[in-house]
């Protein structure tokens, strides 16, 4: 539904966007994570023909965008980092003129306003100015604006940004809602938000694309390196080279003194059965077993990885 | 088309939701009745005095050419206030990123805003033809002279308002739009004047005296009706369209 091949975009003398390639399959929703800074935002002003690219294309439902601006910027819905309001018009007529503007018919022109505001619980503020409006009900104005004439795709540059948490809540659950009939790709910077509402990520960082996968497996990717934390009762000094007999794991060292703390890390592709032993081991030892946790893994440990 | 129409009455909208659209009424009309009444006290003196002194009174006609070159001075000024936020504002707001990623051609959005900033000010002119009303109400000038006059006087504004809105599309600063189409017209007002100290008698003045506006509109004042002079203020409005569709388009693939 989304393709994009090896786009390209310098600024000056900055290089935004290196090699950037991914697809969108149809009914999905992707994630495109990154930190501030990672070319997030180029990316998806390429992807909407707001911006050229040095090299590279980028094709929404098979139409390019430079190619066949019109035809693919028919079934694009945007949202900008930036939300585009003209404060001075009202709610419903704003969304109205961004309907005309992706040419919804006349017909159905007034269903369509109404089930998006409807969709957007801005039913009480419909006949107010968008200037007069609070940060989050404006942010769902602009959702109006890219969902008004159901697109088939939706690009959504950190669509829940200065929301409160019932209000993120709220958008999250709309866009799961539109996954299916919609494609979604969705930038954030916060990965709470992705592994939450997302199918698949796409991980970038300083302009390049450096991992993408579904959530699954990313996060197993993450776990193939896990890390273990034990702590024991006394002579934790002793446990160390105990436990660097065993094969599979790999650099054991202690943490605090004081606490008797050990960490140690299990080899790729060890058997999870090797934690056993290592309890056996304390346990008989008479160290004293009083915790062995799996350190937390997860996308974050991931895009720490990555991006660092 | 209905394209063009749609960003064109949303801009004619929005210039009549904030107070821009009255202030622009109020200062082209305000200067106008000033001038008028002026240059209506001045007329009425002379009359008087003519036979007096033994000279001629001077004629209607007279009186309505001066006042319709007033309102090219006026224009000068109304003009960059109008169009300056035509793109600039769009673009420092980022609202234009609404337009770029509609189904909807450069040209369109070009035409959408010429139309919706020429619909103002035809507004604004039709408005002021209660001047030259008055004097026809009360006096028994050319009739047709008015008109052709109007006519100029509009076709003056469309190629002003181009040259305005290609200077919009490249700045986001409203001001440096305002002061650049400011100077621009003003060049081209003065440009009759400058011109034989550039080269006098040369190939170079005529060619400069040919691109001020002034001697164009002469004709109009005169009553008259020039396919030369209509074709001039046509290009140049298409000249200056097509530049800021240039102008608008290229920002697509740079």
């Amino acid at each position: 539904m989304i393709e994009v091949s090896g786009l390209t975009k310098r600024f000056g003398s900055v290089q935004a966007l290196r090699d950037v390639s991914f697809k969108v399959e149809r009914g999905q929703i992707v994630g495109f994570l990154g930190a501030n800074g990672a070319g997030k935002t180029t990316t998806m002003d390429i992807m909407c023909g707001c911006i050229g690219a040095d090299s590279g294309s980028s094709k929404i439902a098979g139409f390019d965008i430079m190619e066949q601006p019109l035809e693919a910027k028919r079934r694009l819905g945007y949202l900008p980092d930036v939300a585009p309001l003209h404060m001075e018009m009202r709610v419903a007529d704003y969304v109205t003129f961004a309907a005309r503007l992706h040419k919804v018919p006349t017909l159905q022109l007034r269903k369509q306003v109404d089930e998006a505001v409807e969709r957007l619980s801005l039913g009480d503020v419909r006949h107010r100015l968008v200037g007069n409006l609070s940060k989050g009900y404006r942010q769902r104005v602009a959702l109006a604006q890219a969902i008004v004439h159901n697109p088939e795709v939706l690009i959504l540059d950190e669509p829940t940004e200065g929301l409160d948490p019932n209000q993120i809540l709220h958008i999250r659950e709309l866009i799961k809602s539109l996954a299916g009939q919609h494609t979604i790709i969705l930038s954030s910077h916060i990965l709470s938000e992705v592994q939450n509402t997302c199918d698949r990520i796409v991980i970038i960082h300083n302009g390049a694309v450096v991992q993408q996968g579904s959530v699954e497996e990313l996060a197993s990717q993450a776990a193939s390196g896990r890390i273990y934390r034990i702590r024991v009762a006394r002579n934790v000094d002793q446990l160390v080279p105990l436990l660097n007999t065993i094969n599979q794991i790999i650099a054991p060292r202690v943490i605090d003194k004081i606490n008797c703390e050990v960490e140690f890390g299990l080899s790729k592709g060890a058997d999870e059965q090797i934690v056993d032993e290592v309890a056996k081991l304390v346990v008989n030892g008479g160290y004293g077993l009083r915790e062995l946790a799996l350190k937390t893994h997860s996308l974050e440990d991931v895009f720490f990885q990555l991006t660092h | 088309m209905s394209a063009v129409f749609t960003i064109a009455w949303r801009d004619i909208r929005a210039t009549f939701a904030s107070p821009k659209g009255c202030a622009i009424f109020f200062f082209f009309l305000g200067f106008m009745g000033v001038f008028f009444y002026n240059f209506l006290h001045e007329f009425v003196k002379l009359t008087e005095r003519a036979p007096m002194y033994g000279g001629e009174a001077p004629t209607l006609e007279q009186l309505l050419r001066a006042l319709f070159y007033n309102l090219h001075f006026i224009l000068v000024l109304v003009i960059p206030a109008v169009t300056m936020s035509s793109f600039s504002e769009e673009r420092r707001n980022q609202t234009i990123r609404l337009l770029q990623t509609s189904p909807v051609t450069a040209t369109q959005i070009v035409l959408g805003k010429f139309i919706a900033t020429a619909a103002i000010l035809a507004m604004v002119l039709a408005v002021s033809a209660v001047y030259p009303l008055f004097i026809k109400a009360f006096g028994n000038p050319d009739g047709s002279l008015i008109l052709t006059s109007y006519l100029g006087i509009f076709l003056l504004m469309c190629a002003q308002l181009a040259f305005g809105l290609w200077v919009s599309s490249m700045t986001t600063n409203q001001f440096m739009a305002f002061l650049f189409t400011m100077f621009g017209l003003f060049l081209l007002l003065i440009l009759n004047w400058l011109a034989p100290s550039f080269n006098s008698g040369g190939l170079f003045e005529g060619l400069l005296k040919y691109i001020a506006s002034t001697d164009h509109l002469d004709v109009f004042f005169k009553g008259m009706l020039t396919v030369n002079d209509v074709a001039y203020f046509v290009c140049f409005a298409a000249l200056f369209l097509f530049f800021t569709n240039v102008v608008l388009d290229s920002q697509r693939w740079r």
